[in-house]
């Protein structure tokens, strides 16, 4: 696969004072970043609008303080530009312009602010921090080491997928079937499907996801 | 390290076959024949052709795929009953590491792996480092592990899988994707190591090392021995 894709939702290692801040403060930023975008239209359209905006300058100065590469917060923008105009257009047609930019920004704003957290946090303090939530509901079953593995699993898969789009969308132009959805897309599906399967393989192999050998709880495959 | 004197992996009539697709009225299909081996050599190669059945039979040795008949036993610990116990026994080493390698980074990767002790955190980070620095990785700890080159990527998938410091190594054609340098790189590391190694390859050099050499072919063993009559056996097989 192409080793670009590795770009995006990546932790940047670093030492400024985003990077610095507790995982718990910037959950909580993030979810303040959300609740003021998705509440502040509730007051009126034009304070919705300026909350939003300020939340957005906000974010984008928290980025340029976490001395994260521009080009990074442009692709973030970039991955999501074809749905961000249909949903602005869309909007713009039924509510106007005002809304329209509020929606868009609120979008922008909480994408980027996650998107600062992946990058400013490794992955396994991530680990350690979900861990940390679902622990409370241990006694009714959760396991929160799984839990964890589960989220950090995804999130590398996210960079895998892209780069199977690249490298198939390549594939496909260099055979002349740029056009041919489904040249574009099987491929995809087939790769991420075998991704999947090598990944949970690697897992078992690795014995993650066994229990503790003092629970007793046995492997799915020790019982076929 | 959980490494006594001696390992031993015993199959024991143990062969692996698919049922039948459905559409026909063909039975099960033979993927591994039943086969009766003991394993305890320091060094043990399988060399075959594709589709003969050696990561089939390198899979068994760690549970990842259970026999459809007889029984696989490492160190006394059946890979059926006891699967969780044995995959802290056998470590195992995919031929594409990157399929392997689940974390973004080699650090982190190396402190999945840790996760199982239930280390503090700060102690995990550093034991972590610590492997990889064993290995001459430490200056790319943090890079993206799509940063790092075919070779360095089999490193840190063994670094990875050492780190837990199992007693028998397996490793399924772990010099494939590999350059001549690394190759060499990766011989010399394998040669050095505590663990039993049991290992599928292609490279017959890397086969002539080791002590006894498995031939499989058409899911079954074709010779079991010393090195030297093996290769031959194994370029008569293929002539």
């Amino acid at each position: 696969m192409r080793g670009h894709a590795h770009l995006v939702a990546g932790y940047v290692p670093g030492h400024s004072p985003v990077h610095r801040l507790p995982l718990w403060l910037k959950a909580v930023l993030l979810l303040a970043v959300a609740v003021l975008c998705l509440a502040s239209p509730a007051v009126s359209v034009a304070a919705g609008a300026a909350v939003t905006t300020a939340v957005l300058l906000v974010v984008v100065a928290g980025h340029a303080l976490a001395g994260l590469p521009r080009g990074r917060l442009w692709r973030a923008v970039r991955l999501m530009l074809v749905f961000l105009v249909l949903i602005a257009a869309y909007q713009w047609w039924q509510n106007g312009a005002v809304v329209a930019w509020q929606v868009v920004a609120a979008i922008v704003a909480t994408v980027l602010a996650s998107n600062i957290l992946t990058a400013t946090t490794p992955v396994d303090e991530l680990l350690d921090g979900l861990a940390a939530v679902v622990r409370p509901l241990e006694r009714l079953g959760a396991d929160p080491e799984r839990f964890s593995l589960t989220v950090a699993l995804m999130l590398r898969s996210i960079p895998f997928v892209i780069g199977a789009f690249s490298d198939v969308r390549d594939a496909a132009r260099a055979r002349g079937l740029e056009r041919n959805l489904l040249a574009r897309s099987l491929p995809v599906v087939i790769a991420t499907v075998g991704y999947a399967r090598a990944t949970g393989e690697a897992l078992s192999a690795r014995g993650l996801g066994d229990p503790d050998p003092a629970e007793g709880w046995h492997h799915p495959a020790s019982t076929q | 390290m959980n490494n006594p004197a001696r390992h031993s992996i015993v199959l024991s009539s143990a062969g692996v076959s698919i049922p039948p697709d459905g559409a026909g009225g063909d039975g099960p299909k033979t993927i591994l024949k039943p086969l009766d081996l003991e394993l305890a050599q320091r060094r043990i190669a399988v060399i075959g052709a594709n589709g003969s059945g050696k990561s089939t039979l390198l899979r068994l040795l760690n549970g990842l795929v259970l026999p459809s008949t007889g029984t696989v036993r490492v160190n006394g610990l059946d890979t059926a009953m006891e699967g969780a116990a044995v995959r802290r026994t056998v470590g195992f080493v995919f031929t594409d590491p990157l399929s392997q390698l689940v974390m973004p980074t080699p650090v982190e990767d190396v402190e999945l792996s840790l996760r199982r002790l239930k280390l503090p955190k700060r102690e995990r980070r550093q034991r972590a480092l610590d492997q990889l620095a064993g290995y001459g990785l430490a200056h790319l700890a943090a890079n993206s592990i799509y940063e790092l080159s075919g070779g360095e990527r089999q490193l840190v998938a063994l670094a990875a899988v050492l780190a837990v410091e199992p007693a028998i190594l397996v490793l399924d054609e772990p010099s494939t994707l590999l350059d001549l340098r690394n190759t060499r790189m990766l011989r010399g590391l394998l040669a050095g190591l505590p663990q039993q190694v049991i290992m599928s390859t292609h490279d017959l050099e890397l086969a002539a090392s080791c002590e006894r050499v498995l031939v499989v072919d058409d899911g079954g063993i074709a010779f079991d021995g010393p090195p030297g009559h093996a290769v031959d056996r194994y370029r008569a097989l293929v002539a």
